[in-house]
């Protein structure tokens, strides 16, 4: 029974930590542009489609497969920045963003891409892409870890270390922090707000590139494995949704809860957990067990 | 060395300035007055440009920069200090004035720059490392102008630098707006508080409806019986 107990820890955390990474890419979007990204699932599940089509129809490598990815997403993500919500998203001197607009626009980018890949033929089919490593699994007494959970667990500790260094302590950073919290004053400061924005547009979707194809290898992607956003937003509310340690501490807590719903309750209750969760954080704490009361007033 | 020539701005189907012209040279503290929702802020922002302009030419030191993105027109050397208290309230102080010089962050020396706000506001320096959001209104005010000086401004606008200071505290603005034209800095100023902005500067404009209508020399608006009426009470 322990045994299973520690094995559903185990694999929980790994969970969480995917989780932990898409809610990274939501929340730094949020933190500097007030914008929530409904489309952030489809983010994930091009970048693993990418990483895909590279690997059978370009024949290169995993590690190179995933850098492609990741890049093309940053491509991607700047675009739509560019000519999207540069438009919409409010006026500098008004100082507010446009909240409707912003929504629409970022749920219409959901469909856009689901509609996309759907068109693509090799997408008809669940597709499945080979771990990173065919390193064999470790054994920690009865507990097994495969080389790829350890390959994610590092690259989320890693992703969020350099976030959270990016935004403490490089003038870019705190640049963007500026940004989140008063962007006239930013602008009228001489930082270039649009093209600083962009940036967290391609960051953010390239992490979603990387959280796609670390994930790939676990379950099968479909053009509708962006679902997987819902469990990001948990992970996300539960972290506070502008804290980047938060929404690592929200996944995992995520992730290794339900593993443990599915292991001593019931394998049915495991996609109401997060809804429990969510519900659980907001009535005891309302701004996330890392978020301010700033964030608070903004969602 | 500021030129607005006969501009135009609106926010949709709102016509909030028409026909501005006004010229600060190069050694003046002009002031542009009027009631609320004059335009007065629009014309800052016009020139900031933050507020599209729609007809009309605006020239720095002989550069357009009609329509130019607000980075740039910081860049060029105009900087805005904006009404009410737009700082970065979740910041340290000095990471607001650090940020007030993004523009000037990898010329040599631009951290010498703080130490020549930290002479002029000495409570800035107290404060340092607290939270902008925790100085008092007076301390945000005087904040503001440090994070404009870092940006090496070449001209520099108020927009109602008074508004809310106690009367104590609006003497010791207008001394350092003063002092800080006094070292060479050309300034547009926009007020509330006509009678000490007329005070310090050698020119003035009036704006009602987005339109001017007065100007002339600060002593001579002083003294002309209608704008005491109107602008200065009585
Ligand atoms: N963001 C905006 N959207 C629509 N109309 C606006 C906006 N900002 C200002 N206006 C309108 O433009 C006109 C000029 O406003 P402006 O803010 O320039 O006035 P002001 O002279 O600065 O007034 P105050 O002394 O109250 O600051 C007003 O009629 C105002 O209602
Ligand atoms: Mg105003």
């Amino acid at each position: 029974m322990s045994t299973i107990i520690v094995q559903a820890v185990v694999s929980g955390i790994v969970t969480g930590c995917i989780y932990a990474l898409v809610a990274l890419s939501l929340v730094i979007i949020f933190k500097t542009t007030d914008v929530v990204n409904f489309g952030g699932g489809e983010f994930v599940m091009v970048g693993s489609f990418l990483a895909l089509f590279a690997l059978v129809y370009l024949g290169v490598g995993y590690a190179l497969a995933l850098l492609l990815a990741a890049v093309a997403m940053f491509a991607l993500g700047v675009t739509f920045d560019a000519v999207t919500m540069n438009r919409i998203g409010g006026r500098l001197y008004t100082r507010q963003t446009e909240l409707v607009p912003t929504i629409v626009a970022t749920i219409g980018l959901s469909y856009l891409l689901k509609g996309i890949v759907r068109v693509v033929p090799y997408t008809e089919e669940p597709r499945r892409i080979p771990p990173l490593f065919n390193a064999p699994p470790i054994f920690v007494g009865d507990v097994v870890i495969q080389a790829q959970d350890v390959v994610i667990v590092v690259a989320t500790t890693l992703i969020m270390i350099g976030l959270w260094a990016f935004f403490r302590f490089t003038m870019a950073g705190r640049a963007l922090r500026a940004i989140s919290q008063n962007a006239r004053a930013a602008c009228l400061s001489g930082m270039p707000v649009r093209t600083l924005r962009m940036v967290v547009w391609g960051l953010s979707a390239g992490i979603a590139a990387v959280a796609g194809v670390l994930f790939a290898p676990k379950l099968l992607i479909t053009p509708d494995s962006g679902t997987l956003v819902m469990f990001a937003f948990a992970a996300a509310i539960v972290g506070g949704f502008t804290s980047l340690p938060g929404c690592v501490v929200g996944g995992i807590v995520l992730g290794v809860t339900q593993n443990l719903v599915g292991v001593l309750i019931a394998p049915q209750a495991i996609s109401v957990t997060p809804f429990f969760i969510i519900m659980v954080v907001l009535l005891l704490r309302p701004q996330g067990l890392f978020g301010d009361a700033i964030a608070l007033k903004k969602v | 060395m500021l030129k607005l020539s006969t501009i135009d701005a609106g926010y949709g189907p709102v016509q909030a300035l028409e026909g501005v012209s006004l010229e600060v040279a190069a050694d003046q503290i002009v002031c542009l007055l009027g009631a609320n929702g004059a335009g007065k802020t629009t014309t800052l922002n016009c020139i900031s440009g933050m507020v599209p302009v729609s007809r009309g030419r605006i020239e720095f030191d002989g550069v357009d920069i009609t329509n130019v993105r607000a980075e740039r027109i910081v860049a060029e050397g105009v900087v805005q200090v904006p009404e009410g208290r737009e700082i970065f309230p979740q910041m340290s102080v000095e990471d607001n004035l650090l940020l007030g010089g993004w523009l000037q962050r990898r010329k040599p020396n631009w951290r010498g720059a703080l130490d020549r706000v930290y002479a002029l506001f000495p409570r800035l320096s107290e404060r340092a490392q607290q939270h902008a959001g925790t100085l008092s209104g007076g301390e945000q005010q005087m904040l503001m102008i440090g994070r404009a000086l870092m940006a090496r401004p070449r001209l520099m606008l108020f927009d109602e630098p008074s508004l809310g200071l106690s009367p104590v505290l609006v003497e010791q603005l207008f001394a350092i707006i003063t002092r800080i034209h006094a070292d060479g800095m050309p300034v547009l100023l926009v007020e509330q508080n006509a009678r000490m902005a007329l005070e310090v500067s050698a020119y003035g404009y009036i704006l009602e409806n987005g339109e001017i209508v007065h100007q002339g020399p600060a002593a001579a608006l002083a003294n002309d019986p209608q704008i005491q009426e109107a602008y200065l009470g009585g």
